[in-house]
């Protein structure tokens, strides 16, 4: 047994507990009365994966099935590999401790570009062929993934089996009731991939064949077995009615986001041109504020955590915040919960409610206001203004606050000198704002954060045939940010550009990237999104050795009429719509939100003529 | 208030529960239980309670010590326990609950079984033998300042030594409590080191948390 020869070398490892199972809210189910097992693999270490929500939803949802099992598994660390790798321990579930070669159904959730290389390296430890086409001809060992980073999963093409796409509440199910009625029926993997790909959300990479131009450009997507031309994204009509976990498993280690968590809202109506989140989980939905409390009670009840956090992309977009959030303070208070409220945006914040929130938030404020300019922020349709800003502020350093964090992005389309000195220049208003302040806090000195981040373009969004800024051009920049700022109270982080230019060619990228991947693992990179494991020239290496020019996806602008790695792909959002908010975006004018007018981005033309209350 | 001593087990995986994320566990499981417990009255109020002795990751134990306050003087031991023992990750696991008797600076030694996997027990057991008929078994042991040297032969008690097929079972008393603590492991690396018999350690279990008279600490 697995159990024996794990526990030998445990205590030989950095916090044991991630490897070994058993946390509270495990799942255990007896063997002998399953039919379908499924291994939900997170493509990184257990801390980050055990933090991620998708998982702890599914999980639950697929265990509610009697005859279901869905078990955990996540990427060791460096120091546990190398014992699994020496001792001929196969990559295994937490729950059962049975290796998930084992297994139906091994889904990974892909939600980073830089997981890419630890997916090959946990099918490889699983003793998983890491391609498609050299996986047994009969039905098991099912390699599905999900998430975000599947809206273009061409570069992860040749590793899985099938993809769903959209949300998988309805679907994982229907998947796997297909599964189990053909696996009963003898038939084969092939068979089954056939028939798996007309259910709406799924698509089955080999069943696509893609023709390319000289020019490297795709030319045509042929389909083959009856596959649909275009597949469709799924989503759950009914949110407030979805199911919804009652229960996580409750890890014994430390994890980046240890508490529960609660949904409210899917989708945004913002529609900021950069951001992918904002329209690949359209349409626009939110719980009742009954509902979404009733949640946080029973999972703060039966896991014990002592902190909720709201999640959702914009969470004072709620129609009914102020409700759900009287409701929640009240219970949170009473129960000495912490709550926790990332994702306020500064621009609808109302003294009132900023009162409401200072009664549990701890915290600093932080803005992502993107751009430096107002005019760059109209191009992105941030719409936010410095009069907000500053407003926020202004009520903020009057309530005691001293510290803001500012977010901001650079290597946005139009972009200038000018854009990136108006950085320096609005953080340096917002330290001239403090000091303008009677009541400021006393005794204390302010302190502004900037965090700039590289802008990488990314499928499904307005700025998806935006071409990416070079090396050289970021170094520049971010030469030009430190020069422009006079004050210690400013400070500045960036990210590494090398991390953002290969998540942008990983992301824009064709199926051509796929031997790519496999020869940046092979030459041994994992843990890509690690600082420490990141080596960008042994994926500089791996493009040389596969033929690939990485500045094609990264650097070059994608033609509007060109056929895009993506576009057999819908995410309820036509491409018309993403051209004309290009054009709109060039020309620095903005969109309304989706509650003031609806821009037609095609969501509508989809459901039927409705997309949110 | 209700001043009440827990005796729980801690085994199988439940051993991989480090001793910070063992204070972590205990809360989500008193918040699970739902229990009537004391909070404390500070600027910052979190639930008061106390683990006797830490115990090094990857022990076992079947007489960890755990103090805490109940606000409903009402409620009964049988009923705090079993409403602990319902919330109760996999190998932990409530024995007792007691009012609180003896002070925690009582603890003077804690008992250990030590289970040891090697070829030839017998001479392992000689080993044993004869580290404990030296004089002295000097230690480095690991000080907020640096390292120092110990001798841990006078406060070692052999209790009973058993000798089967692939192991040898030793059972042994060291000093614990809020003065000196020994951990077993520094006797077994000495061994380690001054015998000729390999072993590799297969399980140490914490047996008894006893008073300076050898009797079980309540």
């Amino acid at each position: 047994m697995l159990k024996e020869k794990i526990e030998k070398h445990l205590l030989e490892v950095q916090k044991p507990s991630r490897y070994i199972g058993g946390e509270t809210g495990s799942i255990i189910k007896d063997i002998s009365k399953i039919d379908v097992r499924f291994a939900f693999c997170f493509p990184d270490s257990y801390d980050i994966g055990m933090s991620h929500l998708g998982m702890k939803i599914l999980y639950s949802l697929i265990n509610e099935r009697e005859n279901y099992w869905c078990e955990r598994c996540f990427a060791p660390s460096e120091d546990f590999e190398a014992v699994m790798r020496e001792n001929d321990i196969p990559l295994y579930a937490l729950e059962s401790l049975d290796p998930i070669k084992d297994f139906d159904f091994i889904g990974f959730t892909m939600q980073y570009e830089l997981s890419y290389t630890n997916v090959l390296n946990m099918l490889d430890l699983a003793g998983i062929p890491v391609f498609a086409s050299e996986r047994s001809e009969e039905l098991g060992q099912i390699v599905v993934a999900g998430g975000p980073c599947v809206c273009n999963p061409e570069p992860l093409a040749d590793f899985f089996d099938l993809f769903i796409l959209g949300e998988g509440e309805e679907v994982n199910l229907e998947l796997m009731d297909l599964y189990n009625e053909m696996k009963k029926s003898g038939a084969t993997r092939k068979e089954f991939l056939i028939r798996a790909a007309q259910i709406e959300g799924v698509y089955v990479p080999s069943l696509y064949s893609f023709n390319y131009n000289e020019d490297g450009t795709i030319s045509g997507v042929e389909t083959k077995d009856g596959a649909p031309a275009v597949v469709r994204k799924r989503i759950i009509k009914d949110f407030d009615k979805v199911y919804y976990p009652d229960n996580f498993v409750v890890p014994f280690t430390e994890i980046v986001h240890d508490r529960a968590s609660v949904e409210v809202l899917r989708g945004c109506i913002r529609g900021c041109r950069f951001c992918q989140a904002g329209f690949i989980y359209r349409p626009f939905r939110e719980k009742t504020p009954d509902t979404i409390c009733g949640e946080t009670k029973a999972l703060c009840g039966n896991t014990g955590y002592d902190e909720v956090s709201l999640v959702s992309l914009s969470t004072s977009d709620h129609s009914q915040i102020d409700e759900m959030l009287t409701k929640l303070i009240d219970y949170t208070a009473e129960e000495r919960i912490n709550l926790s409220l990332p994702s306020l945006r500064a621009d609808n914040f109302s003294e009132e409610l900023l009162e409401k929130i200072r009664k549990v938030r701890k915290s600093g404020l932080t803005f992502a206001a993107e751009g430096g300019t107002q005019r760059l922020r109209d191009v992105i349709n941030k719409n936010v203004s410095e009069e907000e800003i500053m407003n926020t502020c202004r009520i903020a350093f009057e309530g005691g606050y001293s510290a803001v964090k500012l977010y901001f992005m650079m290597g946005l389309p139009t972009e200038t000198d000018e854009d990136i000195v108006g950085i320096a220049d609005l953080a340096q208003r917002i330290v001239d704002l403090f000091y303008s302040i009677e009541n400021r806090p006393k005794g204390k000195s302010v302190q502004i954060s900037i965090s700039v981040a590289t802008f990488v373009p990314k499928p499904f969004t307005p700025f998806q045939f935006e071409p990416q800024d070079t090396r050289e051009m970021i170094e520049h920049k971010q030469k030009l940010l430190m020069d422009s700022i006079k004050t210690k109270k400013i400070r500045v982080s960036y990210h590494n550009p090398d991390v953002s230019m290969l998540e942008a060619i990983l992301a824009k990228g064709d199926r051509r990237l796929c031997k790519a991947v496999y020869a940046a693992w092979k030459n041994g990179c994992k843990f890509d999104s690690w600082d420490e494991y990141f080596k960008y020239d042994k994926w500089l290496e791996a493009f040389e050795e596969c033929g690939i020019d990485p500045s094609f996806y990264a650097n070059r602008r994608f033609d509007y009429d060109e056929i895009l790695p993506w576009d057999h792909l819908d995410y309820y959002i036509s491409k018309e719509f993403f051209i004309r908010e290009n054009k709109t975006a060039h020309q620095a004018v903005t969109t309304p939100n989706c509650r003031q007018k609806c821009s037609g981005c095609g969501v509508t033309a989809r459901t039927g003529g409705k997309c949110f209350e | 208030m209700n001043r009440v001593r827990a005796v729980f087990e801690k085994k199988d995986r439940a051993k991989y529960i480090s001793h910070l994320d063992l204070n972590r566990c205990m809360l989500r499981i008193f918040r699970r239980s739902g229990l009537p417990i004391w909070y404390t009255e500070g600027y910052n109020p979190h639930p008061y309670y106390a683990f006797a002795l830490a115990l090094s990751l990857g022990f076992e134990s079947s007489c960890e010590i755990l103090d805490f306050n109940i606000t409903d003087d009402e409620m009964s031991m049988e009923e705090i326990r079993d409403r602990l023992n319902e919330v109760m990750p996999e190998g932990m696991k409530i024995i007792s609950v007691k009012p609180q008797r003896k002070k925690i600076t009582e603890i003077a030694k804690a008992e250990y079984a030590v289970s040891l996997e090697t070829a030839d027990p017998e001479k392992l057991l000689a080993d044993v033998k004869a580290l404990m008929a030296s004089d002295e078994i000097l230690i480095e042991k690991k000080t907020k300042r640096g390292f120092k040297t110990v001798n841990i032969k006078p406060d070692t008690e052999i209790v009973k030594c058993t000798v089967n097929d692939s192991a040898l079972e030793i059972v042994m008393r060291l000093p614990a409590g809020t003065q000196t603590n020994y951990n077993p492991s520094l006797f077994l690396d000495s061994l380690k080191n001054a015998g000729s018999q390999p072993f590799s350690v297969k399980k140490i279990c914490r047996t008894g948390i006893l008073r300076a008279d050898n009797k079980a600490f309540e």
